[in-house]
């Protein structure tokens, strides 16, 4: 049998192994349609189904150059300061979190100190809680800081529910590095500092590259978080604006709502196509415990 | 440059292990000390605890007139060399070899350039220097580790089993190559080791350690010549000493190490009265002869051939023995053949204890 398959030419296919593509071909069916529904749905007035009526337009795009014209948008930020927001949310969480979580993965991996069980048990706890039932907590507190309504204030808390996640991760990866290279680097004449700084961080660069990745994507997408916190300000994000042309007005402007959320999505899906080999990494690259 | 190390009563616990305990050793500028013994031993936690990664749960390491025990590794003046070789993957040679000294602000660009070429071209590594160790071969990789440790200039120079992960051919010329390095700088150095030919051809001492004890400490010769006991007999030397169960007698004035119907003959009178003994005789100091011949006559087991010499096991009054014999000596198994016992190279054990008795 294996000898079988080890004969067989590379690049030939047997029939018996297309069972499996068309298994998975089937059940990813629904998603890519999904995603040419959206593709081309906002290129169209109006769409029946899957039919559309009346003839290819930009209209729907028209938020781009022309946001007076759309209703949805008057009470809000134009559509550059809108992206540049979700931007500066997404980059500043992830750096924020990356920062962190390398420091304490690196700490809960290498360090030896009271209380280090209960503080790991406690985040993996945190990693899998509902974010959602923290809602009203999390208001009370940002309101005593006096930083409710503000920037600075959903940043810190959409940081805060990356961590669990980012320090695990990046514990895993520094679990990988071999001990005998941070002995050698403290018996070269390096601090811990700098062992961490100049030995251990470059080498567990695919994990911090991946997690990047993740918490940026994951910054973009936030919608609860700013939609919450910062009900009034100047700076919501693209999610926000989604929100917005799903729930005002009488009817839903489906045209608008595809090109707004094809608008939306494209950074996520061309980073994650970039980043797809990085990413894989930090489900191969080892989670130990 | 090169500066005594001393240890007294240096003791580690591993919760309410001892991986070493209250070891004594000392060792003259200069020097190059080998700790020897099976994996467990405590050898590498010794070696861990000079080099100030680990901290001893009591005792003293005194580098000269320095107490160190307490210090950070970078303020030991140490430099060691890993089995792994621990070379910084993301970095180029010269950068691995430059990394001790990036951590020196006092020493400029230039000198640290010229510094890194020096060491590199002492263990010829030199034609190197722009590659990564994922290019290298074992055998660089080595070279350079001990470029990265020697660039600073250390004291005191630590090796955790350097050789284990080389091939054999490559193992006998860095075994060579690191002795004559060692004797050239006259750094005191001490590797780490649980392969007696790597620790008898190279230490000037050797420290044989068991179960976080030193055993013995001694030149290879001394070792050789006189174990101090029956773990030390039975760890140095290749093949193994052949051991046995023996009863000590006098006989017409003089001693005589009974075995069975096997009489083997002391010109040592045992240090103290053990008349349960074991008798310990290397197969070097086993001669084979013709059937009749020597003091006892054995039957030939199984005979290797091993080109410059042949070890031949025999079998005499219910012992096996192991002998060597030379290339010419002509036996198939199951013959007869007479035996010969060096009586002055006989080595005598308390049954008991395992010290040597004579």
């Amino acid at each position: 049998m294996s000898a079988a398959v080890a004969e067989r030419a590379p690049g030939t296919l047997r029939w018996s192994s297309l069972v499996p593509y068309a298994v998975l071909a089937l059940w990813t069916l629904p998603i890519i349609v999904l995603y040419v529904w959206l593709f081309y749905s906002s290129f169209f007035p109006r769409i029946e189904g899957f039919r559309p009526i009346g003839g290819f337009t930009f209209d729907n795009w028209r938020f781009l150059w022309d946001p007076q014209s759309v209703p949805q948008m008057r009470n809000r930020p134009a559509i550059l300061p809108l992206t540049l927001n979700t931007f500066i949310f997404a980059a500043t969480t992830s750096a924020v979190g990356l920062l962190i979580s390398s420091m304490a993965g690196y700490a809960f991996s290498r360090l030896r100190f009271k209380g280090r069980r209960l503080m790991l048990g406690g985040v993996l706890l945190l990693h899998s809680f509902p974010s959602v039932t923290l809602l009203i907590a999390l208001f009370i507190v940002l309101r005593t800081l006096g930083l409710y309504d503000k920037f600075v204030g959903v940043i810190l808390v959409q940081t805060a529910f990356a961590l669990p996640f980012g320090i695990w991760i990046m514990k895993g990866f520094f679990d990988n590095v071999p001990w005998d290279l941070e002995m050698s680097a403290l018996v070269d004449g390096a601090g811990r500092f700098r062992t961490w700084l100049r030995i251990m961080l470059p080498l567990v660069k695919p994990g911090l590259l991946a997690l990047a990745v993740l918490l940026f994507v994951e910054g973009w997408n936030q919608f609860l978080l700013p939609f919450v916190f910062m009900p009034s300000g100047s700076q919501q994000t693209l999610s926000t604006l989604v929100k917005g042309i799903l729930g005002e007005g009488r009817f839903v402007d489906y045209g608008l709502l595809t090109a707004v959320g094809l608008y939306y999505i494209a950074p996520v899906l061309i980073l994650f196509v970039l980043a797809q080999d990085q990413l894989m990494r930090i489900y191969a690259g080892g989670v130990k415990g | 440059m090169s500066v005594r190390v001393v240890l007294e009563h240096l003791t580690k616990k591993f919760g309410e292990v001892s991986a070493v305990d209250d070891l004594e050793l000392e060792m003259h500028a200069g020097e190059f000390v080998a700790l020897l013994g099976p994996s467990g031993c405590g050898k590498t936690t010794t070696l861990l605890m000079v080099a100030g990664i680990y901290r001893p749960t009591s005792g003293a390491i005194t580098f000269g007139d320095r107490r160190v025990e307490h210090l950070h590794p970078k303020d030991r003046g140490i430099g060691m060399v890993f089995q792994s070789y621990a070379l910084y993957p993301h970095m180029t040679v010269a950068e691995n070899i430059a990394f001790p000294l990036e951590l020196r602000r006092s020493i400029p660009k230039a000198e640290r350039d010229r510094r890194v070429r020096e060491a590199a071209a002492l263990v010829r590594v030199d034609a190197l220097l722009d590659r990564r160790p994922a290019q290298l071969s074992g055998g660089q990789q080595q070279r350079v580790a001990l470029a990265r440790a020697l660039v600073k200039r250390p004291d005191i120079l630590l090796l955790d089993e350097p050789l284990s992960n080389l091939d054999a051919r490559l193992r006998h010329e860095m075994r060579g190559e690191i002795k004559r390095l060692q004797k050239e700088i006259g750094i005191t150095s001490i590797f780490v080791t649980h392969d007696q030919l790597e620790a008898l051809t190279m230490a000037d001492r050797v420290a044989v350690m068991r179960d976080g004890r030193l055993q013995a400490y001694a030149t290879p010769a001394e070792l050789y010549a006189r174990p101090t006991n029956r773990f030390v007999a039975e760890f140095i030397g290749s093949p193994p000493m052949n051991f046995l169960d023996a009863e000590v007698a006098a006989k017409n004035g003089s001693f005589v190490a009974r075995a069975g119907e096997l009489e083997i003959p002391l010109v040592r009178r045992p240090a103290r009265e053990a008349p349960e003994a074991t008798v310990g005789i290397r197969p070097e100091h086993l001669e084979l002869g013709a059937p009749g011949e020597g003091d006892a006559s054995a039957e030939v087991y199984i005979v290797e051939p091993m080109g410059r010499e042949q070890i031949v096991d025999v079998q005499v009054g219910g012992h096996r023995l192991r002998a060597i014999a030379p290339p010419g000596f002509r036996a198939q198994i199951g013959d007869r053949v007479g035996l010969r016992f060096a009586p002055e190279r006989i080595h005598l054990f308390d049954r008991a204890s395992g010290e040597r008795i004579a």
